[in-house]
């Protein structure tokens, strides 16, 4: 395995609020990290980093080889980095089948591009809604279009902030599923609160703290670590790695 | 069955086509010259109603590609004699303007209402600097600027590369229905484009299209240039109905006004701001004639009205009683 995505003493300030503090991350190529951690350890602002949606305050993130630190979103989105955001961002006028195919008609010619839209509609099973537009559709269907959206640019990285949140059990459950059959050709990272999720999809676990990583390893020995229990439970005195 | 976009398209532009064909035979010159006016208007229109309502970007100082196509033939053919290279100019002149503008706007990541105060500002410079030029000693070759007062004498179209031959009033009808009708179906087949679908997304949210790896600021940018294209193109054919242009044309009320035919028309539709623009510039001519109120105030008036209760628009409007009343009987 090689190294995918690496990050350098990344830094975020908002004012005076550091909302990343000194990020060291190393992710390998086909690997599926979980990011964990208690509202407003940096987990998103993290993501946000990685794709280019705000820019590093310090820090390098490198991408295939590539510094992309100063990039822009577009730029790193054709490196090939792709994020389904934590409140899904849309194209709410256009049908589901439009937006997908907009992706795809990044690098393809419009019939390739609707042809790779309707694989991906077919098995995110979006077939009975493709006509509808997406700003009418429920929270569920509008998470799995965006994620639609995102493959149909076939991205090696797919960053994937809180892609269960406000879900039923029956679409966790679906989206497990889906995350675990793309999980085979991409390499991917979930920020996620859920646990059950979590031990459902992860096999590595970084947990993020105050802006800083507090731990990383194996999803089991995460997740019954003292620390983390500690961070979850509000314990204060937690040690950074 | 559903018929492709581009027999859709083609089969508008033929039936818009063999009616402005037919009117000619059935009108009065008087009448026929009102349309000519009507049908320059409406190129503005849609050079809005794409840069507005497909591509997002609020110029509130379209006018100002008008004013410089208007001002770019007229002085180019008062100079040449001849207008074809002046036709052109009056053409490419506001295309490279809005390159410029355009670039440092959409570089500089400015959007929404900032946008819109610079396009306007833009505008309103270009009135203060024209309005100020009178005097013999504001020329350009033999051309006086002639300050408020404008460029009377205009020459209309002549034959391509042959000043002697003239097009007549009822000749410029026909030119102006032609290219009014081709810059329809232009932005037709480009809404129907990569390209356009594109714009479309990119109004919809350009964060998402930006991380789906689309450089939204290119996409703006030649909206905006086809846009101030079209604005020139409507600007000379102005130009040449009054054979005169005079600042007005880069003032506050002439830029409302062309907000307000989008606004009334329908925005997100290309024909809704063209019936629009033939609607309310009949309305402002009515109440000239009649002096029944002050032009301005009435389309003040609207355009609160529009905003507050009809915001999609007339067209939009009849679509969606349409829909209803069709399922009403289904």
């Amino acid at each position: 395995m090689s190294t995918l995505l690496q990050t350098h003493a990344l830094t975020r300030r908002f004012g005076g609020v550091i909302a990343n503090n000194k990020v060291n991350f190393t992710l390998e190529t086909g690997e599926l990290r979980c990011l964990i951690g208690p509202n407003g350890a940096g987990k998103s602002t993290f993501l946000q980093m990685l794709c280019g949606m705000i820019p590093a305050s310090e820090g390098t993130v490198t991408f295939n080889g590539t510094d992309i630190t100063r990039f822009q979103p577009h730029q790193i989105a054709r490196l090939g980095v792709g994020i389904k955001t934590q409140v899904p961002s849309l194209f709410d006028g256009l049908t589901v089948a439009e937006s997908v195919a907009i992706g795809a008609a990044r690098d393809h010619l419009k019939a390739d591009a609707n042809l790779i839209a309707n694989e991906l509609i077919e098995r995110l099973d979006l077939s009975d809604i493709d006509h509808r537009e997406v700003g009418d559709l429920a929270h569920g269907q509008r998470q799995w279009v965006e994620l639609a959206m995102v493959l149909s640019t076939k991205p090696k990285l797919i960053l994937l902030d809180e892609p269960t949140a406000g879900m039923t059990k029956e679409e966790v459950v679906r989206t497990a599923a889906i995350l675990k059959e793309i999980r085979v050709d991409h390499t991917l990272i979930v920020v996620e609160h859920d646990m059950q999720f979590v031990r459902r999809i992860a096999s590595n676990v970084t947990v993020f703290h105050q802006g800083k990583v507090l731990v990383e390893g194996p999803a089991n020995d995460i997740l019954l670590n003292e620390q983390v229990r500690a961070v979850y439970l509000g314990k204060k005195e937690v040690t950074h790695a | 069955m559903r018929l492709s976009n581009s027999v859709q398209i083609a089969g508008f532009v033929l039936t818009a086509l063999v009616l402005m064909l037919v009117i000619p035979m059935l009108v009065e010159p008087f009448t026929l010259i009102d349309l000519t006016l009507y049908l320059s208007l409406s190129i503005l229109a849609l050079s809005l109603a794409f840069v507005w309502g497909f591509g997002g970007i609020l110029s509130l100082g379209q006018a100002v590609f008008f004013g410089i196509g208007g001002y770019a033939y007229a002085i180019a053919a008062l100079n040449m004699g001849d207008t074809t290279l002046p036709f052109v100019i009056g053409l490419v002149l506001p295309m490279l303007f809005a390159l410029a503008l355009g670039y440092f706007m959409f570089w500089g990541r400015i959007s929404d209402v900032y946008l819109a105060v610079i396009t306007l500002t833009v505008s309103l410079i270009f009135f203060l600097i024209v309005n100020s030029m009178s005097g013999l000693g504001n020329k350009i070759g033999s051309v006086a600027i002639g300050g408020y007062n404008g460029i009377p004498g205009i020459p209309p179209l002549n034959v391509p590369f042959n000043p002697a031959a003239m097009l007549s009033f009822e000749a410029m009808y026909y030119v102006t229905a032609v290219f009014a009708l081709l810059s329809y179906a232009l932005l037709r087949w480009v809404l129907t484009t990569r390209f356009g679908k594109v714009l479309v997304a990119t109004k919809e949210n350009e964060m998402r299209a930006e991380l789906l790896g689309y450089d939204s600021r290119k996409f703006k940018l030649a909206a905006y240039v086809i846009g101030a294209g079209l604005a020139g193109l409507s600007g000379l054919l102005y130009a040449i109905w009054g054979g005169l242009i005079n600042p007005d044309v880069f003032g506050m009320a002439f830029s409302a006004q062309v907000i307000v035919w989008v606004l009334f028309g329908g925005l997100g539709t290309l024909v809704g701001p063209v019936v629009g623009a033939i609607l309310i510039q009949m309305l402002v001519f009515w109440l000239g004639k009649v002096k029944l109120a002050d032009a301005n105030i009435v389309l003040g008036a609207l355009f609160i009205l529009f905003v507050l209760l009809i915001p999609a628009g007339i067209l939009p409007m009849l679509r969606s009683t349409l829909g209803r009343f069709r399922k009403g009987r289904a």
